[in-house]
């Protein structure tokens, strides 16, 4: 497939986007054969799916119920996704933190609202995606496909019904985390009710934030693999959304995947750290268990990804399990995730169960 | 009761251009029943004994497309989440049972199902409450496939008077006209059933897509406030909307209307909520209707309301919406969904033609629901959604 960025530049119809590329400046040349040029080359073909988009936080600071349109940073923010190698991404919908637990459904609505507005507004660079195949279809057409997720559990409200209806409405990740189903303790019934429901639908189970307990449950219980959209090693780096050593290998046993974010917190601030991370990981897990999440480091002026490619090659990861991390790994599990749908359909019908019957409250 | 002569030739007719109906609280009764447990309540059975509504009763009635309600109560603590939840059981209604219904959300899509011969099946929202003040959840219920929102419950909301409750807004705020622009946008119907009529004005004022009334009657016939006065129902035709006639006897005979203000109170005074059709408010119910028995309405008093639309509005203009599960009391003769036909022969008798009754039974809901999709074409290429909130425009 062509580089993203010369398809970009070919596009006929001129747009705010298409200029904005002209007048920015060329970037150097990497040397041949150099780690920069091997990165360049296999993130042309295998992009990047970044499990916690920057995108969304171009619009945290707007109030996000009144998004001006062409006026949010955006496209630049698309362009940066281009020149950085980002062929899908995960936009989560998590809340804003002043919306209370009994507007989280509303407000989860209002978000779902939002980035299709936001997507609608830019055809020229972002497609929503709903199945693999779909982000597939995304990246043919040089488009950057958006895949709606995570949701916190409190967009549930403690209802499969509700659920049903977020995934109808194209929410495919949700975090277990945040509901009374899924605590400290671990899943409940209803919790794991939630889980089988989810693996029916083909909603991915997102465990970051999640309790160790939810976690190994999780682990144990999906018909598909679990994604930590935003964890780190514990080991390198003491953040609570990291994950020990014990549980990345169990993440790797049951072929789930953890996205290593760039963030300052998790993973540490530049390169290196994340390097360190990735390296870790992939020792820990297995190269089939580890991806990208959330801006790349040193981004700044010039987008990260492939600088961080680079960095891994330098440092002798194969180029196969380089295009595990960017795309591979990332496909294989939104596949899983249609499939495990496909043949749990004909098993289950619709869940009916309620939190009241599966967890009473006897207190 | 003796049945119509015409009872036959009805049945024909609804054969060829079966009822589509307005309004149909088969979604809460199975909720306030049976907690959407679709297996205790299983509507591909007779279902005589609990609900008004079942797919055989449905088949008998001649019925070939529903517009399910999705109502919730306005006195929940928060409408959006138990109004998924009724959009979630439509679609698993629909889901389990599709040689009979068909997932309906256009025009197009109920000419394909009355061509299989499947009952098309549509979803309205009844009341604004339901959408929390928010035009990006009005939307998300619009992608959801809900093609009508009733503007206010029985209850005002911040944006829009009730026809029964005190008037605070005098119509439609600000807010409200932007709620009425984005629903056209969206196309999805502004069902003006339940508004104050100050409120059914401000909406013809501010429309550029045909209004429907999903479940109301006439008050000329009926004055009741629930019903449509005259000069609504002849704003109408220009506007291209229509009225689709209820049978909730408290609206559409004097007698009940007067019967039930007095069982209401003494609902009330039982700690019951006066629309509360469970089996412990349905035993209160039955025993005041012992002490003073309940005025009956009949066929012939909802075809009375019907001749009267006619003359007012056109019989373009017309339909019907039973809010069938959603009323404690029926009419004799329209005791349940299979009923229609019963109507339909006694307008016959009345020398309404197959042709105007064709447009009631079928094709003015067709031509509506086509409508509203045609505007909001034009409107989506012209407009973006509304980002508008109910705090910037009603301060």
């Amino acid at each position: 497939m062509a580089d993203l960025q010369d398809e970009l530049q070919s596009l006929a119809e001129p747009g705010d986007l298409l200029d904005t590329a002209q007048t920015a400046p060329l970037a150097p040349q990497p040397p041949p054969g150099s780690p920069q040029e091997r990165a360049r080359a296999l993130l042309a073909d295998h992009p990047v799916v970044d499990g916690h988009s920057g995108l969304p936080w171009a619009l945290r600071d707007l109030a996000w119920y009144d998004l001006q349109l062409g006026d949010s940073g955006v496209d630049t923010d698309v362009l940066r996704l281009r020149e950085g190698r980002v062929g899908a991404l995960l936009w989560s919908l998590r809340l804003p933190e002043r919306i209370e637990a009994e507007r989280a459904v509303g407000a989860t609505l209002e978000q779902l609202d939002l980035v299709r507005s936001v997507v609608a507004a830019h055809p020229e660079g972002l497609r929503l995606a709903r199945s693999a195949g779909q982000v597939i279809d995304a990246r043919n057409c040089g488009r950057v496909a958006v895949v709606l997720g995570p949701a916190g559990a409190a967009a549930l409200d403690d209802s499969l019904g509700i659920l049903r209806v977020l995934h109808t409405l194209g929410l495919r990740v949700l975090t277990l985390a945040g509901a009374s189903w899924a605590g400290e303790a671990g899943l409940t019934r209803f919790g794991e009710e939630v889980l089988r429901e989810m693996n029916r639908l083909g909603v991915l189970a997102d465990v970051s934030g999640a309790s160790d307990a939810t976690i190994a449950r999780a682990l144990a219980l999906s018909r598909t693999p679990v994604l930590c959209t935003r964890s780190a090693a514990r080991s390198l780096r003491a953040h609570p959304d990291n994950l020990s050593d014990a549980l990345l290998a169990e993440l790797g046993a049951a072929k789930g995947l953890c996205l290593v974010p760039s963030s300052p917190e998790r993973s540490g601030p530049g390169v290196q750290d994340v390097a360190d991370h990735l390296d870790h990981v992939r020792a820990i897990a297995g190269p089939e268990s580890v991806g990208l999440s959330g801006h790349a480091p040193g981004a700044g002026a010039a987008p990260g990804y492939p600088h961080l490619i680079a960095e891994l090659l330098r440092r002798g990861w194969p180029e196969t399990d380089v295009t595990l991390l960017t795309w591979g790994n990332m496909q294989r599990v939104l596949r899983s995730a249609d499939f495990a749908a496909r043949a749990a359909r004909e098993r289950r019908k619709p869940s009916a169960a309620r939190i009241s019957e599966l967890d009473p409250t006897d207190a | 009761m003796t049945e119509p002569a015409s009872l036959d030739a009805a049945r024909g007719l609804l054969r060829e251009f079966p009822v589509v109906d307005g309004h149909n609280d088969l979604p809460w009764a199975l909720r306030e029943q049976v907690r959407y447990d679709l297996d205790a309540r299983d509507v591909a059975q007779d279902q005589h004994a609990h609900l008004h509504t079942d797919i055989p009763r449905l088949r008998a009635g001649g019925v070939g497309a529903q517009y399910w309600s999705v109502y919730v109560r306005a006195d929940l603590p928060d409408a959006v989440p138990a109004t998924l939840e009724q959009i979630d059981c439509v679609r698993r209604l629909i889901a389990r049972h599709p040689r009979d219904l068909h997932a309906a959300l256009t025009a197009a899509d109920m000419e394909e199902a009355r061509a299989q011969g499947r009952i098309a099946s549509l979803m309205g929202a009844e009341g604004g409450h339901s959408i929390a003040n928010s035009l990006g959840v009005l939307r998300g219920l619009c992608g959801l496939g809900v093609r009508y929102m009733t503007l206010t419950h029985n209850d005002n909301v911040d944006w829009a008077d009730s026809a029964t409750d005190e008037p605070r807004a005098g119509g439609l705020t600000a807010f409200g006209r932007e709620v009425v622009r984005e629903m056209n946008r969206e196309g999805m119907l502004v069902d003006l059933s339940h508004v104050a009529a100050t409120t059914m004005r401000d909406a013809l004022d501010t429309t550029s897509a045909p209004v429907i009334f999903s479940h109301s009657s006439a008050r000329a016939v009926c004055d009741h406030p629930r019903n449509i006065p005259d000069d609504v129902l002849e704003r109408l035709p220009a506007n291209g909307g229509m009225a689709m006639v209820t049978f909730v006897p408290k609206f559409v005979l004097q007698a009940a209307v007067d019967w039930t203000a007095a069982a209401d109170d003494n609902m009330r005074a039982h700690g019951f909520h006066p629309l509360d059709t469970t089996p412990e408010a349905m035993k209160v119910h039955r025993a005041f209707e012992e002490t003073r028995p309940r005025p009956v309405a009949t066929v012939a008093t909802v075809a009375d309301h019907l001749d009267h639309m006619r003359e007012a509005a056109g019989v373009d203009c017309l339909g019907i919406g039973g809010d069938y599960d959603g009323t404690a009391f029926t009419p004799e003769g329209l005791d349940d969904v299979s009923g229609y036909p019963r109507l339909i022969a006694e307008l016959m008798d009345r020398g309404w033609s197959k042709a105007d009754l064709a447009k009631l039974t079928w094709q003015n809901a067709v031509r509506v629901l086509g409508a509203a999709e045609d505007v909001a074409r034009d409107l989506r290429a012209t407009r973006a959604a509304s980002h508008a909130t109910i705090e910037s425009l009603d301060g």
